[in-house]
C-alpha cells in the first residue's frame, strides 16, 4: 500500500535524534492519543451526535434485517417484471462491471500522463542538485530562476488537482457541460493525476541517490543523471504506487455511477430504491470482485518488485 | 526497497564486475544484461495494462463528437461566462464590497456549519475506525493469533485449526469492510438510520477500520520476533505481550497509518453529505439542484481549502511522529 511505503521512509531515521528535542519518543506520541481523543469528543458535541441516532428510524430495523438477510443469496434473476428480451442480471452486472472498469482503466490512463510529468516537475531532483554557477549566464538563469519557478508552479497545480474529490470534479462538469461519460473519466484523472504527481516526486527525490552520484561523477549531464540514475531507482515504488491508485479507481469509477454515468454505482442507486435488495447484493459483490482482483494482482506484483 | 527480484542474480566468484589491470573497474555489459532482474509477471503485466488501455479508449463507451458538439460549448460558455459569477455581480460587473458580502453571507448562514460538520464527521469516524482496528488488528495478526505466538520460519505455519479459523474469518470481515466504499456505506446507512451525521461517520468508520485494520495486522506481523519470542520465553501471556510490548511497538507506524486516512477522511466527508448528510457536500448538492452554481463553487472552493487544511494537520502530526523515532 501507499502508506506502507511512506511509513518505511518515516520509519528511518533522518537525523541522529536530539537529545533536546520538545518530543521525548513516547510523550511526542502522547500527546497525539490525548489530542486525538480531545478532538474527538470535541467532534461528536459537535454534530450534536448522541447514541439516539443510532437506532434505526421506524421501519429502520426491519430495512436493515431484509437487507443484510439477502447478503447471502443475492439476486440471480430480477426481482420484478422486465420487459422480454431484457438481457439476464448476470449480464447486467458484468456490463455494469466492465463499464466500471473501462471507466477507471482510461482515467489511469490520463492520470498516469499527468502524473509522470507532474511528478517531474514537481520533483526538485532535476534542478536542486545541479552544479552551481554552472558555464554561462544563460544556465545560471535556469538553474536559479526558470527551474525553481516552474518546479512551484507543479507544486501548486498539485495541490489544486488534489484537493478537489473526483465527485466534485464530476459534478462541477456536469454542471458545465452536461453528461458525457468523458467528462467522468477526467473527473477521475484530474485529482489522480495530482496525487500520482505528489507521490511520484516524492520518491524521486527520496530515492537512493548512489547511482546518480556515480553518475554525476562521471561526467553525465543532468537530465542523463536524473533519467538513468534516479528514475530507475523509484521506479519499483511508483509502479507499485500506481497499481495501488488503480484499485482506488475502479471504487472511483463504481461510485460516480451515482450521478447518472453507466458504472456499478448506477445499477446498486437503482436496485436499492426500487428494494431489490438481492440485486444489491448481486452488484456489490461484482464490486467486490474486480477491487479484489486488482487488489490481487497488484499484490502480487508488489511482491515481485518492492521487497 | 531493492529492485525487482533476479531470476537468478549474480553468482559469487567471476562476477559481471572486476577489476581491471589498472586498478579500475572493467565492467561486462553483456555479463550485466544477462543477470538483469526480469520478471515475467512484470512484462506480462505490462503488455496486458496497455491493451487494457486501448480497450477502454476503443471500447464505445466514449462519444467523442458529443463532448465538442455545439450543445456542450453553449453549455460551457453559460457556465463560464455567467452561471459562475456570483449573482449580485452578474448585473454590476466585478465590485469588491458586494463580493465580500456576498461569500460573507454564504459562509455566515452555510458555509461555517458546513465547515464544522465536514471537521467533525471526519475527526469523530476517524477515531472510532482507529479504535475499531485496535481490537480487530492483533486478531488478524497471524504470528499472535497462534497457537504458538512469535515463531518464524516454518514453525509460523503449524497454528492451529481454530486460530487459523479466527485469522481467517477476521481478515474476512476487513475485506468486506473494505471492499465495499464509504459512498455506499453511507447510502445504506442513511436509509436506516435516518438523516443525522451519523451514517457519515458509520460508514467512514467502517470502511477505514477494514484499511487500518489491514495495516495494524502487517505492522504487527512485520514486528522484530526475537524480543517478542524472548518475552514470550519469559512467561509473558499473549494479552500481557499485546499491551507492554506489540502496542507500543506498533503504535507509531499506527498512528502514520491513521493520520494518512484522516485526509482520506476530510476529503470524503466533504462529498458524503451529497447523500443528505449536513456536511459541505449537502450544500454542495443543494445549490446544484437549484442551479446556483456560483455558490455551489463556493462551497466546492471551501471544500478544497478544509481538505488543504486536513493535510497540514496530518502532516504536522506525522512530522512529529517521525521526530519521535
Amino acid at each position: 500500500m501507499a502508506a506502507d511505503r511512506d511509513a518505511d521512509r518515516a520509519a528511518a531515521p533522518r537525523r541522529p535524534p536530539e537529545g533536546g528535542s520538545r518530543f521525548g519518543s513516547a510523550s511526542g506520541r502522547r500527546w497525539i492519543l490525548l489530542g486525538i481523543t480531545l478532538a474527538a469528543v470535541l467532534a461528536a458535541l459537535t454534530l450534536d451526535a448522541s447514541l439516539s441516532g443510532l437506532v434505526p428510524q421506524k421501519g429502520g430495523t426491519e430495512l436493515v434485517l431484509r437487507f443484510f438477510a439477502r447478503a447471502l443469496r443475492p439476486a440471480l434473476d430480477y426481482e420484478s417484471e422486465v420487459p422480454d428480451g431484457t438481457a439476464p442480471l448476470w449480464m447486467a452486472a458484468l456490463a455494469a462491471a466492465r463499464r466500471t472498469v473501462v471507466f477507471a482503466v482510461a482515467a489511469m490512463s490520463l492520470a498516469l500522463v499527468g502524473g509522470v510529468v507532474l511528478g517531474f516537475l514537481g520533483s526538485s531532483a532535476w534542478w536542486a542538485g545541479a552544479p552551481r554557477g554552472g558555464n554561462g549566464a544563460v544556465q545560471r538563469a535556469f538553474y536559479r530562476g526558470f527551474a525553481p519557478a516552474v518546479w512551484a508552479a507543479a507544486r501548486v497545480l498539485i495541490v489544486g488537482m488534489r484537493s478537489v474529490h473526483e465527485l466534485l470534479w464530476a459534478v462541477l462538469f456536469l454542471a458545465a457541460m452536461g453528461l458525457n461519460n468523458v467528462t467522468a473519466v477526467v473527473a477521475i484523472a484530474i485529482p489522480y493525476a495530482g496525487t500520482l504527481g505528489k507521490v511520484f516526486s516524492e520518491m524521486i527525490d527520496e530515492a537512493p541517490r548512489d547511482a546518480a552520484l556515480a553518475l554525476r561523477a562521471s561526467g553525465a549531464t543532468n537530465l542523463s543523471v536524473f533519467a538513468l540514475g534516479l528514475v530507475p531507482r523509484a521506479l519499483p515504488d511508483m509502479w507499485a504506487y500506481a497499481f495501488y491508485r488503480f484499485e482506488c479507481a475502479i471504487r472511483s469509477s463504481a461510485i460516480l455511477g451515482f450521478f447518472g454515468f453507466p458504472t456499478l454505482g448506477y445499477s446498486i442507486s437503482a436496485s436499492f430504491e426500487n428494494l431489490h435488495y438481492g440485486e444489491v447484493w448481486t452488484y456489490l459483490y461484482a464490486l467486490c470482485a474486480l477491487v479484489l482482483g486488482v487488489e490481487l494482482w497488484s499484490g502480487a506484483l508488489r511482491r515481485r518488485f518492492v521487497a | 526497497m531493492s529492485a525487482a527480484h533476479g531470476g537468478s542474480g549474480s553468482s559469487s566468484g567471476a562476477g559481471p564486475a572486476s577489476v581491471g589491470p589498472r586498478g579500475g573497474v572493467a565492467l561486462d555489459l553483456a555479463a550485466l544484461r544477462r543477470t538483469k532482474p526480469t520478471s515475467r509477471l512484470l512484462r506480462l503485466s505490462i503488455v496486458l495494462l496497455g491493451l487494457l488501455v486501448v480497450w477502454a479508449w476503443t471500447a464505445g463507451d466514449f462519444d467523442f463528437g458529443d463532448l465538442v458538439s455545439e450543445r456542450r460549448a453553449e453549455n460551457v460558455r453559460r457556465f463560464l461566462g455567467e452561471e459562475i459569477t456570483p449573482y449580485p455581480l452578474r448585473e454590476t460587473g466585478f465590485d469588491q464590497a458586494a463580493f465580500v458580502e456576498w461569500a460573507k453571507t454564504l459562509w455566515d448562514e452555510r458555509g461555517r456549519r458546513g465547515v464544522a460538520a465536514t471537521l467533525s464527521i471526519a475527526v469523530l469516524a476517524i477515531a472510532l475506525a482507529g479504535a475499531m482496528a485496535l481490537l480487530l488488528a492483533p486478531l488478524a495478526a497471524r504470528n499472535l493469533a497462534t497457537a504458538r505466538p512469535f515463531e518464524f520460519g516454518a514453525a509460523r505455519a503449524a497454528r492451529g485449526p481454530g486460530w487459523r479459523a479466527l485469522t481467517t474469518a477476521v481478515r474476512a470481515l476487513l475485506v468486506l469492510l473494505r471492499a465495499i466504499p464509504e459512498y455506499v456505506w453511507a447510502f445504506l446507512f442513511l436509509a436506516m438510520l435516518g438523516p443525522s451525521a451519523w451514517p457519515a461517520v458509520l460508514a467512514l468508520a467502517i470502511h477505514n477500520s477494514g484499511i487500518l485494520g489491514k495495516l495494524g495486522a502487517e505492522t504487527i506481523e512485520n514486528l522484530e520476533a526475537r524480543p517478542l519470542v524472548a518475552l514470550r520465553d519469559a512467561g509473558a501471556t499473549r494479552r500481557g505481550a499485546w499491551i507492554t510490548a506489540i502496542l507500543p511497538l506498533s503504535l507509531a507506524r499506527f498512528l502514520l497509518y491513521f493520520f494518512y486516512r484522516f485526509e482520506t477522511c476530510v476529503r470524503e466527508a466533504t462529498v458524503l453529505g451529497m447523500l443528505g448528510v449536513v456536511s459541505l457536500g449537502y450544500w454542495i448538492q443543494d445549490a446544484r439542484s437549484k442551479h446556483y452554481y456560483d455558490e455551489m463553487l463556493f462551497f466546492v472552493a471551501l471544500g478544497a481549502a478544509i481538505v488543504l487544511l486536513g493535510d497540514l494537520v496530518s502532516a504536522a502530526a506525522r512530522a512529529v511522529l517521525r521526530r519521535a523515532r
